[in-house]
């Protein structure tokens, strides 16, 4: 067991290290520089170069690659992952600063999302009406391609500007969060939903379901203590979408409401090649993935009897 | 390209708000738009507190006035520090702010300012000689220990400061700069506004890092900032050394507001819907698209077009087909601008009819000599410069087709439906437009390149002098048409622009100005195409609310009645 978690655990590890080189290596190729972009673009030709060697220098971008990826991966090892070539902020303040409303957000839009996805699922699988199973399972598609700003565009438009019931932008209160994690869970509800239905009627037809109506087992008994936690499994397996899609969409959401959040400040920071800014969102974000997997990793086996017999015997 | 000034727009000081204005107030910014003196009248009494909660498209990212960037950077800068002095946005002229008087040698190398006496930073330190030198030694000079950059572009020949006694600064420059005088008063990118002597000892990252680091001698001091979210201004108590002509003494001096609450509102429909469903009172960056219906639901619509060098195309010299000057001149003339006004301008705008705004000192009217549409000339001079109209319409000269490449930014609204005008007309012209209108990122990339690679670079400068010309187009500072050594005009350009920056007498420098303008035009160097504006929209309420001259507002005067 110890072994299977140091395995886990370095897997995780490896990740984040592996997405905060890569991100070094992009970003270098890019044949912007960053200092260039702390200068009017139409003073660059009255801007000498000793003036942009001297600013290249206070950020360390004049040295070599190699020599700058050791300095920044050993500094970065320590916690220190530099400062905003735009904004001067240190890294992790600037991400501090802005990150507890979008985890508030993400957090709050994905159980919005999963209510939804499963309220889908059991009804889909619960109803005998042909017509609105159908319906059902036709919605998990349809969220996922109408486009996250129009619904939020629509959902400002109807509940803040005629409405009034909520303010428009912001990030301060409660009442500021809803309308954002309305329309973040609408998409994010959308492939959990799809798989939660797909599994609900895989399972449905399974033996074990025939047994236990044949023992005069309910419709809905059945589904409830027997199918739910059996087709709910599935549905771990797919965290790492689940988080691309909270993320993504909160680049949107975030623009839209006008709320502080990661989405918006990595939106900035890669328009103005900050790279400081890239380089620790990226570790954040990595190592959010690689967390959540390693979670489900760990919760697997508790869920799934059969996987714990595996992990003691290897 | 003042990617700055993006959201620049115009205006219309309200400035007559105040209850006590001096009547010569009146006088000296007084303007023609209907909207100043409506929202005079609506004036009465100036009624004091209040929060003015005020809608932007950027979110500022670095507040330290020197290194303000964008326009929600500039507006904080211009409110939480003064000036040496106040440039009134219609006329030009320099009134008193911090200094009361200012001299200058003949040569125009050194300026002399007598400072006011009992100015603090909102800190409690005196502002004195010493503030004036260590701001500009390090604005000019920058501090690479510190991280600050040098700015080069306001500061080319900068000396040093001296302080014979505590209210005399004397600023020396190497070179003549005439247009060093307007730029004390100036509240662009680089704003030459006053810190205290302990936020100019602190780093880059101190300076970000809290609000409390940024001092400055202004009307508003800064109480709080939430990246991405908001600033909020608070008065600065005491306040009472406004500028001259904007000076009211309705609360003691002091700012009418008790504070301002700049938000960030990145989707233009939620600011506009927050205004409209009143989450806002005032808001900047109005789409053009929604003027009209703001204006028809009540809305003030307040507009100041830009002072400086207009959005305009500075065509390449050095690199086929626009080294050749019938090329430049039928671009220059192949295009109608009045049909700018069309679908793409609103009434906030204005074509542009040279190479600087309107407003400039020194500016003439080319609508009808260098500028006038004329696409009969235009084909004339292309076909005797011996090219000709092609099977597919483009013209050839010597095998090789009439493409010319043009590079612009997508950064203001107008940009690029007027661009796409353009290359319609020229086509029709025998002239192949090849456009691209980029983020400000991937512009920069082109613009480090521009020399070999694009035959036009698009953007503008806000800087309400003529020697915007010397700062934009001349060979040996911007040379934004790359000009180069072998090229005819190169030396009268340089001459020319110089001669701007060697006078201050209304007279010459009019007549130097004057001759710029011309000698551009006769070398088809830049193709002007409209002014850019600045653009709010605020409720009944809100009155007061002053561009500067560089179409920055400033809240000093600016009141809620309710």
């Amino acid at each position: 067991m110890l072994r299977y978690l140091a395995g886990k655990v370095a897997r995780a590890a490896f990740v984040v290290w592996a997405a905060y080189t890569l991100s070094f290596v992009l970003l270098y190729l890019l044949p912007v520089n960053a200092v260039d972009l702390l200068f009017n673009p139409n003073e660059q030709q009255v801007i000498t170069p000793a003036v942009k060697a001297k600013i290249a220098d206070y950020y360390g971008f004049n040295k070599p690659a190699v020599v700058q990826y050791f300095d920044r991966l050993w500094a970065a090892l320590h916690g220190d992952m530099g400062a905003s070539v735009q904004s001067g902020q240190p890294v992790w303040a600037e991400i501090g600063s802005v990150i507890w409303p979008t985890i508030a957000l993400a957090l709050c839009a994905l159980l919005l999302a999963v209510l939804i996805a499963f309220t889908i699922a059991f009804t889909a699988s619960y109803t005998r009406q042909r017509w609105l199973a159908n319906l059902l399972q036709s919605l998990p598609p349809a969220t996922v391609s109408v486009p996250v700003f129009l619904i939020g565009l629509i959902l400002i438009q109807v509940f803040a500007f005629r409405l009034g019931w909520f303010p428009p932008m912001g990030t301060t209160g409660a009442a500021a969060l809803v309308l954002p994690l309305i329309t973040l869970a609408i998409p994010v509800s959308g492939p959990i939903a799809q798989l939660l239905t797909d599994s609900f009627l895989t399972e449905r037809n399974s033996p074990y379901v025939v047994t236990a109506i044949a023992k005069g087992g309910t419709r809905r008994w059945v589904l409830v203590r027997e199918v739910f936690r059996n087709a709910s499994l599935p549905a771990l397996t797919i965290a790492g979408i689940i988080l691309g899609n909270l993320l993504a969409g909160a680049v949107v959401v975030e623009t839209i409401y006008s709320r502080a959040g990661l989405g918006r400040l990595t939106e900035t920071a890669v328009g103005t090649k900050d790279i400081p800014i890239i380089q620790g969102v990226v570790v954040v974000t990595a190592t959010v993935f690689a967390v959540a997997n390693l979670a489900v990793d760990l919760i697997y086996p508790l869920l799934d009897p059969r996987l714990k017999a595996r992990i003691v015997t290897s | 390209m003042d990617i700055k000034f993006r959201h620049r727009a115009r205006l219309f000081a309200l400035i007559g708000a105040a209850p006590l204005v001096f009547s010569g107030l009146a006088a000296c910014t007084s303007n023609n738009n209907p909207a100043t003196s409506a929202a005079a009248e609506a004036g009465g009494t100036a009624a004091t507190g209040g929060t003015l909660r005020f809608g932007v498209l950027d979110a500022p990212q670095y507040l330290d006035p020197h290194e303000a960037e964008t326009y929600p950077e500039s507006i904080i800068a211009d409110n939480i520090t003064d000036k040496l002095t106040w440039q009134d946005p219609t006329t030009g002229k320099l009134y008193p702010w911090l200094a009361t008087s200012w001299s200058y040698n003949a040569k125009l190398t050194q300026f002399t300012f007598h400072l006011r006496k009992g100015v603090t930073f909102s800190n409690g330190t005196p502002f004195n000689s010493s503030s004036v030198k260590a701001n500009f030694d390090q604005d000019a000079r920058g501090d690479a220990a510190l991280g600050i950059p040098a700015d080069p572009t306001h500061w080319t020949g900068y000396v040093s400061t001296d302080t014979p006694d505590p209210y005399t600064a004397v600023v020396n420059f190497s070179q003549p700069n005439a247009g060093f005088l307007t730029f004390t008063s100036f509240s662009g990118d680089n704003d030459p506004g006053f810190v205290a002597a302990s936020t100019l000892a602190k780093s880059k990252t101190q300076r970000a890092e809290n609000v409390a680091n940024i001092i400055g001698t202004g009307p508003f001091v800064l109480k709080s900032f939430k990246y991405q979210q908001n600033v909020v201004l608070v008065r600065r108590k005491g306040y009472d050394w406004a500028p001259q002509p904007l000076q009211h003494s309705g609360n003691g001096g002091a700012a009418y507001l008790n504070e301002i609450d700049i938000e960030t509102i990145p989707e233009a429909t939620v600011r506009t819907g927050s205004l409209e469903s009143g989450a806002l009172d005032a808001t900047l960056d109005v789409q053009p698209t929604d003027e009209a219906p703001l204006k028809a639901e009540g809305f003030q619509i307040l507009a100041q077009t830009v002072a400086g060098q207009n959005i305009a195309f500075s065509l390449n010299a050095d690199l086929f087909p626009t080294n050749d000057l019938a090329v430049r001149k039928a671009i220059q003339i192949g295009w109608d601008r009045n049909a700018l006004l069309k679908g793409v301008l609103t009434n906030s705008y204005k074509v542009a009819t040279s190479v600087i705004a309107s407003k400039v000192p020194g500016y003439v009217d080319y609508a009808n000599t260098a500028l006038k549409y004329d696409p009969a000339q235009a084909k004339q001079l292309l076909d005797a410069d011996g090219w000709k109209v092609g099977p597919n319409g483009i013209r050839v000269k010597d095998g090789k087709q009439l493409v010319v490449k043009f590079l612009g930014i997508n950064n203001l609204v107008a940009n690029e439906p007027a661009y796409e005008l353009i290359q319609a007309q020229l086509k029709q012209i025998g002239i192949s437009v090849q456009l691209s209108v980029l983020p400000i990122p991937d512009f920069e990339v082109q613009q480090a390149k521009a020399q070999t690679s694009w035959n036009g670079t698009a953007g503008n400068t806000s800087r309400d002098d003529p020697s915007v010309l010397w700062q934009s187009d001349s060979p040996l500072v911007g040379n934004g048409s790359y000009v180069e050594a072998g090229a005819p005009e190169r030396q009268a350009l340089i001459n020319a622009t110089q001669a701007i920056q060697n006078t201050l007498d209304p007279t010459q420098r009019n007549a130097a100005t004057k001759a710029a303008q011309d000698l551009i035009f006769q070398y088809a160097l830049v193709v002007p195409v409209y002014e850019p504006a600045q653009v709010i929209a605020a409720n009944k309420d809100v009155h007061g609310i002053v561009f500067d001259a560089q179409s920055r507002n400033l809240f000093y005067n600016t009141y809620i009645s309710k």
